[in-house]
């Protein structure tokens, strides 16, 4: 069962990041499909990141003991006005381990 | 028509400049590999918490190679859900790989069936972000090579790690090792958001996404995500945000335009088509 995972997920992976490398593949995607895609790196990431962030033993937490939202917080301070994402991770994650 | 064989020999030997550009590629990722550390350690201890034997944690990672697919699967798998249900999750997470594919096609796709195979495997948001730079610069397989093939390693390293230590250390998990996939991808999200329409398409995908795990919705990340990806271009239809940034952009390189003729005579004719070109843009 598990094997059978890792192998169709990494069939459907591998398909949509080889898929629009084929020169003989006349596929094209259209502008609409194009534009619709452009917004499912940030939704997809953030619908992932969110619930980690805001809920903590299944309830929501927006205390000042969620050590997860102040770090996400200072981590989103960072990302904006750094645009570093080596550093953002790094000292975020460094301030989450020292508080948690 | 170029095949392989007509390639292969230029390929083929180990040359100093191909060297470079691999150890070049290797250098510029090297600040994603490092952060990808306490994620491969999570992606490994993870797949132990749930179940999984070392061998098949491993293999997550060298065979599927997407930390976010893993991690969202493996929580699939904890909380007993489907085959399909994960895969069309799979489907949903990995579909901005299209779009990168799609940007890259015009320097991947002449190459031979091997460099293509290779480069489509190693195709990562890191991969992308160093090897994407625009159809001004040369592309070089061996730089993404480089890039891809060290990037691959250093997951691989660290789900190794993380299946060690998964295996030796009770409650891995009350470490909150799962704040590194929260600080990987605000640093990865935030500076994506230029637009309102993405600032609408987070703050909506955050919000279902939020909802749907307190009632405990298993199929939240799909809800939130396709109602965010819908809600920004929603919006973005309705305030005209494609046209107006067009305008903005026409009437600065009219304004530069202007200015050049101004301060440059002999170059009118040239400035004139520039800024007719602009109008019709």
């Amino acid at each position: 069962m598990i094997w059978l995972m890792i192998f169709s997920m990494a069939a459907v992976v591998f398909i949509s990041r080889h898929l629009l490398l084929e020169p003989k593949l006349p596929l094209r995607l259209s502008k609409g499909t194009q534009t619709f895609l452009s917004y499912s790196a940030p939704a997809v990431l953030t619908a992932i990141f969110a619930p980690i962030v805001f809920v903590q033993e299944g309830q929501l937490d927006l205390s000042l003991d969620n050590s997860y939202l102040i770090c996400a917080v200072v981590a989103t301070i960072l990302a904006l006005a750094t645009r570093n994402t080596l550093l953002t991770t790094v000292l975020s994650m460094g301030l989450f381990f020292v508080i948690h | 028509m170029i095949t392989d064989k007509q390639i292969e020999p230029d390929v083929y030997p180990a040359h100093p400049t191909k060297a470079k550009a691999f150890l070049k590629g290797t250098l510029a990722i090297m600040p994603l590999t490092i952060a990808v550390v306490p994620w491969g350690i999570l992606a490994g201890s993870f797949a132990i918490e749930v179940g999984l034997t070392p061998i098949e944690s491993q293999a997550m990672s060298a065979i599927i190679f997407a930390g976010s697919a893993q991690l969202v699967a493996l929580g699939m798998v904890k909380a007993g859900i489907g085959l399909w249900s994960i895969l069309i999750t799979t489907l949903l997470i990995t579909s901005r790989h299209l779009l990168y594919a799609m940007a890259m096609r015009s320097q991947i796709s002449p190459l031979p069936l091997k460099w293509r195979l290779t480069l489509g495997f190693l195709l990562t948001d890191e991969l992308f972000a160093i090897a994407n730079q625009g159809k001004l610069h040369k592309f070089d397989p061996w730089y993404a090579l480089g890039g891809g093939l060290s990037f691959y390693i250093g997951w691989n390293l660290a789900t190794l790690l993380g299946i060690v230590a998964g295996n030796a250390i009770e409650n891995l998990g009350e470490l909150g090792l799962d704040f590194a996939i929260a600080a990987t991808f605000i640093a990865l999200v935030m500076p994506t958001v230029k637009k309102p329409s993405i600032l609408v398409c987070v703050l909506v995908s955050l919000t279902l996404a939020v909802v749907c795990a307190l009632f405990e919705i298993q199929a939240g990340l799909l809800i939130a995500a396709i109602a965010g990806m819908t809600a920004g271009v929603l919006y973005a239809k309705v305030t005209q945000e494609a046209e107006r940034a067009q305008q903005s952009a026409n009437q600065l390189a009219n304004t530069q335009a202007q200015a050049r003729a101004g301060t440059e005579s002999q170059t009118d004719t040239m400035t004139e088509t520039k800024s007719i070109s602009g109008e019709k843009a």
